[in-house]
């Protein structure tokens, strides 16, 4: 942490206003880079993907309910940050996710499904989705290659001899990481058109979006070591 | 939609690859910026300003409720709204799953706006949201969110004969007309209590506010992006109004 000086309301104004045109440099870049991600080249999506889900089988299409694009976060559970057999979702995951139901009917109303998958039957993942109060779509993809298809999990040979991860090679990698894979439907083709990985998940995270204009900023030595689940607090 | 490329995988994995590398930047320049923020020098706050909240009046030290660093949103909810702006509310849904791990690290999340706690306290209701929401007339005033109608007139000048349809549609929905929905602004106040001082150390309002409406930070990464044409924010509304 900076050390802190008090001043006057015109210092602060002076600074505040040198600091609010680099804000405004920066919030133009991100501006471009999401026009550029507009830009990518879609791929069709070749394989069959079939999921578990509340409502029975889905295919990939499926999933979209009826909406032209689906997101779907890759929620790692039954490995992870702090999981055990009591808390079988990783840690971090459940943080990204506790900001999903509060975007969803506005993500909704705009086209847009958001949902999470991860490889364990569904009979685990509900009573832990009922335990953190979410009501977000959590699809089973179970005996499907779609988490590893989409650069989230890992099979024994790539753990040992390497992988892309985050689109650069990893000598050796978890079973499973975080990530979100972006698709578009249209003339009943299901398009790939992004992914983003590791802190590109930051972005999810509203949280951090307020750490990074509080005084304190993130106010962590070590980052992620404060993390809990957040009926984990006890406060 | 219009013509999008098909694509290889490998060409996508070319072009993303080079994305990644201005993501990268992007992300660390974010962090640049958020040291340049803690940087700022910290403003006392000199008046005694009264909050009502629904457990009675507090001062601004009491809203911090045990920990050291106060957030607030300034709420769009005048006296004369007979409800909350779609857009504030929109950023309001985001506060209440994020309060565990905001207190983990000390800080305090709250709301403000100039209409009274009563009217306040039924929308919230209305909404289903647990966080304090406190009425101020006055702190808002002193902060630049709530302005005297001369002053909302000569803002909005000449955008008054033709107002766009964002600053009409949230008029409509809050039951006001433009100058007394914009008697109202929207930003984001930061403060931190260190002894017996509070200091101001941070604010910002236009998009300045757009790291509080986590669905943008979504659309972005979707393929058709925040897909508003022409009008930003007219299609949201209220989480029970879709």
């Amino acid at each position: 942490m900076p050390n802190h000086t008090a001043g006057t309301r015109d210092q602060w104004l002076a600074a505040r206003k040198e600091l609010l045109e680099a804000e405004k440099e920066h919030m133009r870049q991100g501006d471009e880079l999401a026009r550029q991600r507009r830009e990518l080249p879609w791929v069709p999506v070749e394989r069959e993907y079939v999921f578990e889900t509340d409502e029975g089988e889905k295919t990939l299409a499926e999933l979209f309910d009826g909406r032209s694009q689906l997101l779907v976060y890759h929620f790692m559970f039954g490995f992870g940050y702090r999981v055990n057999r009591e808390n079988p979702g990783c840690t971090g995951c459940s943080f990204v996710a506790d900001h999903f139901d509060s975007a969803i009917p506005h993500l909704n109303g705009h086209e847009v499904t958001l949902v999470a998958e991860s490889i364990a039957p569904l009979e685990e993942l509900q009573p832990y989705r009922r335990r953190m109060g979410w009501s977000f779509p959590w699809v089973s993809s179970v005996g499907s290659d779609f988490k590893y298809d989409f650069g989230a999990a890992f099979t024994e040979e790539q753990q040992n001899g390497g992988a892309e991860y985050n689109f650069r090679h990893v000598d050796s990698v978890a079973p499973q990481r975080e990530g979100l894979s972006a698709f578009a439907l249209e003339d009943g083709v299901v398009n790939h058109t992004y992914s983003t990985y590791a802190r590109g998940v930051e972005q999810f995270m509203g949280t951090f979006g307020l750490f990074d204009v509080a005084p304190l900023g993130r106010n962590e030595k070590v980052p992620s070591e404060w993390w809990q689940r957040h009926d984990e607090y006890g406060s | 939609m219009t013509g999008h490329r098909i694509g290889t995988r490998e060409e996508w994995q070319a072009e993303r690859d080079e994305l990644l590398k201005e993501e990268k930047e992007l992300t660390r320049r974010n962090d640049e910026l958020t040291m340049k923020r803690q940087a700022l020098p910290r403003v006392p706050v000199e008046k005694d300003y009264r909050f009502e909240t629904e457990a009675g009046a507090r001062s601004l030290a009491e809203l911090f409720d045990g920990r050291s660093q106060l957030l607030i949103y300034h709420f769009m909810f005048g006296p004369d709204y007979d409800a909350g702006c779609p857009t504030c509310s929109s950023i309001a849904d985001t506060i209440d799953p994020q309060v565990p791990h905001l207190r983990a690290r000390d800080a305090t999340m709250i709301c403000v706006s100039s209409a009274p706690i009563e009217k306040l306290a039924a929308f919230k209701r209305r909404m289903g949201w647990r966080f304090e929401w406190a009425s101020a007339p006055e702190f808002n005033a002193d902060f630049g969110f709530s302005l005297p109608e001369l002053q909302v007139r000569e803002n909005l000048g000449p955008v008054l004969e033709n107002p766009p349809p964002g600053l009409t549609q949230n008029a409509e929905a809050t039951g006001t007309d433009p100058v007394g929905y914009a008697s109202q602004g929207f930003g984001f106040t930061a403060f931190v209590s260190d002894g017996d001082a509070i200091y101001q150390t941070y604010s910002t309002t236009g998009r300045g506010v757009e790291f509080l409406m986590g669905y943008y930070e979504i659309l972005d990464r979707t393929a058709k992006g925040r897909d508003e044409g022409d009008a930003p924010q007219t299609w949201i509304r209220r989480h029970d109004e879709y």
